[in-house]
């Protein structure tokens, strides 16, 4: 079957209220009905993509390996990095929550930045994944990345509440400062990448 | 129609109430024929608001541990960070679970009371870009398993209890959702330019 796309005929589909625009080249356009800026593709999605992905994938390093909480029990010195967190739950015996903050805190970071980093290698090299594969693979990264944030709460709801001087306190250390970071960044660099580029680059191939 | 995920081509399809319409290449879902949505966004988002008060100031749960009591709220959370100098994820937290749902609920009411009511400001339009750009970064869902997280983290040290605050927080995050869920964002699209031009 043969495909036409927006950008073949000169059309322009306006992001924000979904209609369809008329493009002129070379002139910033902004839409008659809600006045948000039209582009065809969002303008550098692949470099600023690359640029936050490969930040987040530098900061997920001392993330992981500072501090993220150290608690502070009868006087004893406790410090934990995120690993740490998941460890202590395991010795609980609180299997279900331990799996859910693993998940969340490592294997969504590193799902993540893998997954953008292997569709634009994909685009970059021409390596062989399916449209589909692409796509499904984006829709997941771009659905779990918020929930990241989870470890984030947890020391904050921690820090507040255990507060007792003396019996324990709880305080956040400099790996949340980074680890809040990477989900951040993570978060724009899918906001940042064009889906749309996917089917571009094929067609350009073929 | 132009696909908003893969700028596809697709005729205009007339499709039947409550369906969708799926583009035939990537599958993203294109249009959704659902109306009369904006009404009930406006209940859901003033049950959401009136939630909003008792789920912030009352305690989300409190702790006891060797004899003594502690509370704790959203604001405390994020104001303990700020006094241990972690400002970006005092910052973050402050926003992503209190200031951002809670301007997000804000403009979905002023525009769906607005359009309920049959008035019109040329405001109304960025409003409601706004509300669509800030989804993500309202985080009450992910707050929420932040506090169970919590609890049985805390559990083996001391004893916890869920305050107010908890199930009002847990209303308050039913309602966002379900309103932001009802909402047909092409209805309020449509509604909005035809009022623009009734207006001029």
């Amino acid at each position: 079957m043969n495909y036409y796309t927006g950008k073949e005929e000169g059309l322009v589909l306006c992001t924000e209220c979904h209609t369809i625009h008329q493009f002129i080249p070379d002139v910033l356009m902004h839409c008659n009905r809600c006045g948000a800026e039209l582009n065809q593709r969002k303008p550098n999605s692949l470099a600023r993509t690359w640029a936050l992905l490969l930040s987040s994938m530098i900061l997920f390093i001392p993330a992981n390996m500072l501090d993220i909480m150290n608690v502070t029990y009868f006087g004893q010195d406790d410090p934990s990095t995120i690993m740490g967190g998941v460890i202590v739950l395991i010795q609980l015996g609180s299997y279900p929550v331990a799996f859910v903050v693993f998940v969340a805190s490592i294997l969504v970071p590193l799902f993540k930045m893998f997954g953008i980093l292997m569709i634009l290698l994909s685009l970059k090299y021409h390596i062989d994944l399916t449209d589909k594969q692409r796509i499904k693979m984006f829709r997941v990264i771009d659905f779990i990345g918020r929930w990241s944030m989870l470890d984030i709460f947890v020391i904050s709801i921690l820090a507040a509440l255990v507060n007792i001087s003396g019996v324990a306190v709880i305080t956040a250390g400099a790996g949340a400062t980074a680890f809040s970071v990477v989900v951040v960044l993570t978060i724009l660099a899918a906001n940042s990448f064009d889906t749309r580029l996917l089917w571009d680059y094929k067609k350009l191939r073929s | 129609m132009l696909c908003a995920e893969c700028d596809l081509l697709i005729q205009n399809k007339i499709i039947e109430e409550g369906s969708y319409l799926k583009c035939p290449r990537c599958g993203h879902v294109l249009y959704k024929q659902k109306y009369n949505t904006i009404i009930k966004s406006l209940a859901l988002s003033i049950t959401a608001l009136i939630c909003f008060y008792p789920a912030v100031t009352e305690p989300i749960m409190s702790l006891s541990m060797g004899g003594k009591e502690q509370h704790q709220n959203i604001i405390e959370g994020a104001l303990v960070l700020l006094k241990e100098e972690h400002y970006i994820v005092a910052v973050l937290t402050f926003m992503c679970s209190l200031l951002i749902p809670l301007f997000r609920l804000l403009l979905l009411f002023y525009v769906t009371l607005s359009l309920s009511v049959n008035y019109f400001s040329p405001h109304l339009f960025w409003t409601f870009r706004l509300y669509h750009y800030m989804e993500e970064w309202g985080m009450l869902d992910v707050y929420m398993l932040g506090v169970i997280v919590s609890v049985v983290k805390l559990s083996s040290m001391a004893e916890i209890q869920f305050g107010f605050g908890f199930w009002m927080y847990a209303m308050l995050l039913i309602c966002s959702i379900m309103a932001n869920n009802e909402l047909n964002h092409h209805e309020v699209w449509d509604r909005l330019l035809a009022k623009k031009k009734a207006f001029q």
